[in-house]
């Protein structure tokens, strides 16, 4: 069967639609969360829980949400990209952020003979943009304009907004569950929490089976929607670029690339994580596939 | 109750319009602004040349024909009015350009000149943008008129007086391709 051609605009909608039918089916999880532990607990209980667990959440990720850029810089070791040999770097990003309408980024390197490149920050106003010394020796102009391209895409889309509300949901589904547990486990041990409901054993089993798979699950989830993000990113650059050969090469050389040692906290960010994990546990989709899709397109 | 009703639905109806008016007013600046880039790049290749032909006049002295079509076309760039004209002066220089870097091609000191190769390098730079102005100009263009051509965007549109609005489109005679001669 031939295969049809992708049209980068229908790409760019069809994997927002599915990132939000994702996070969609983490709000769901929660939902089922919450039920199940006021059912378990009695509704006083789980307010409490409930609002603990928001609090917690949103403290931390908002922290991190604020400094992600920043964060991002100072986990890799990165400086400012000045200097005669990043002109065509600062060159290329200014046509790209001509072709999308973006605000000029902060530019950043980060020595490391690998290629790679990364982008952070909460909106397009505070975006930061970072490559490796690699990237730039050994891409070539073309190359390494797709590779910029998808990082822009990143901050057009508002990718890294939309993973911070991702991890909001996913953190505070797991700091319910944990409050949940510990409290039941606190009550049996001093016996106090076992005296009225014998009848509701199942609800019971029911709620602790919930409480650990909910924040496996939904961070399979967070991960799949992490994928998602980078189709659509691709799709974006293709946008930008009206080509996806560039981007295509890149991607080509960097299937040759070594694992490279980045803080496990950033990593995600990175334009590809060449690690050899199964695919459900990755951040990103693997090369091959990438490569598929743009060659369609 | 119904009262409620009723100015619920009136409070949606005016937030429509409002949106409409926003979208077609945030649409229109976008082309300004990037048809705005567009001349801001023009102008910028013209600033480019003096240092350009400094750079290659100790070089090419018997390339005059060449320096005195670059001169040229930057006069006829810098005098040009409306982007238009300015696109089509552009377009001119950029060719006369690229024979300056055909000829360059056979004077080894002047491709090891670093000054040179800055030049040709930030040259190239503009060129892209250009292309990617225009393109996101054009963009612009699209999302503008599709939205005062469907319905209810039409009726907004001719509402506020929003008019169709024109792509950027590059001259008939630039666009054929070059005849190679021999």
């Amino acid at each position: 069967m031939e295969q049809t051609r992708l049209s980068f605009h229908k790409e760019i909608a069809k994997n927002k639609r599915s990132s939000y039918l994702l996070i969609g089916t983490v709000l769901i999880v929660l939902l089922a969360l919450v039920y199940s532990i006021g059912f378990v607990m009695g509704p006083d209980y789980f307010f409490i829980i409930l609002i603990a667990g928001t609090i917690i959440s949103i403290i931390y990720v908002t922290a991190g949400y604020y400094k992600s850029a920043d964060l991002a810089i100072a986990a890799s070791n990165a400086k400012k990209a000045s200097g005669p040999e990043y002109r065509q770097y600062h060159n290329i990003v200014e046509g790209l952020c001509l072709a999308s309408g973006l605000p000029k980024p902060k530019l950043y390197i980060m020595h490391n003979q690998q290629i790679n490149a990364f982008a952070s920050g909460r909106d397009p106003q505070h975006a930061v943009v970072c490559v490796t010394d690699g990237a730039i020796e050994k891409l070539t102009k073309q190359e390494l304009e797709g590779v910029l391209a998808h990082e822009l895409s990143h901050i057009a889309n508002y990718d890294i907004r939309f993973m911070t509300l991702t991890a909001v949901l996913v953190g505070m589904i797991a700091i319910i569950s944990q409050i949940f547990l510990r409290t039941l486990f606190w009550s049996s041990m001093t016996g106090r929490g076992n005296s009225k409901n014998n009848n509701n054993t199942i609800m019971m089993v029911i709620g602790i089976a919930l409480a650990i798979l909910a924040p496996i699950l939904v961070a399979l989830v967070q991960l799949a929607i992490s994928r998602k993000r980078e189709y659509a990113a691709d799709s974006s650059a293709v946008k930008f670029m009206r080509t996806p050969t560039g981007l295509i090469g890149a991607l080509k050389k960097i299937q040759h690339n070594t694992p490279m040692k980045v803080s496990g906290a950033v990593a995600p960010l990175f334009l590809a994580k060449p690690t050899k994990e199964k695919e459900w546990f990755q951040t990103h989709p693997p090369l091959s596939k990438r490569i598929a899709r743009l060659e369609r397109m | 109750m119904i009262t409620w009703i009723l100015i619920g639905v009136a409070i949606i109806i005016v937030f429509v319009f409002f949106m409409y008016y926003n979208r077609f007013v945030r649409l229109s600046h976008q082309i300004d602004n990037s048809l705005a880039q567009i001349s801001v790049q023009l102008k910028k290749r013209s600033d480019l040349i003096p240092n350009l032909l400094s750079a290659v006049k100790g070089y090419m002295k018997h390339e005059k024909k060449v320096i005195t079509e670059v001169t040229n076309a930057r006069k006829a760039l810098v005098g040009a009015e409306g982007i238009e004209a300015k696109m089509k002066a552009g377009n001119k220089l950029q060719s006369a350009l690229k024979s300056i870097f055909a000829i360059a091609e056979g004077y080894p000191d002047l491709k090891a000149n670093t000054n040179f190769l800055q030049l040709q390098q930030e040259l190239s730079a503009i060129e892209d943008k250009v292309a990617y102005a225009r393109q996101y100009y054009n963009d612009g263009i699209m999302s503008y008129n599709v939205m005062t051509n469907m319905v209810p965007g039409k009726w907004f549109a001719s509402m506020y007086g929003f008019n169709k609005r024109e792509y950027l489109k590059i001259a008939e005679a630039e666009k054929a391709v070059p005849k190679i001669e021999f």
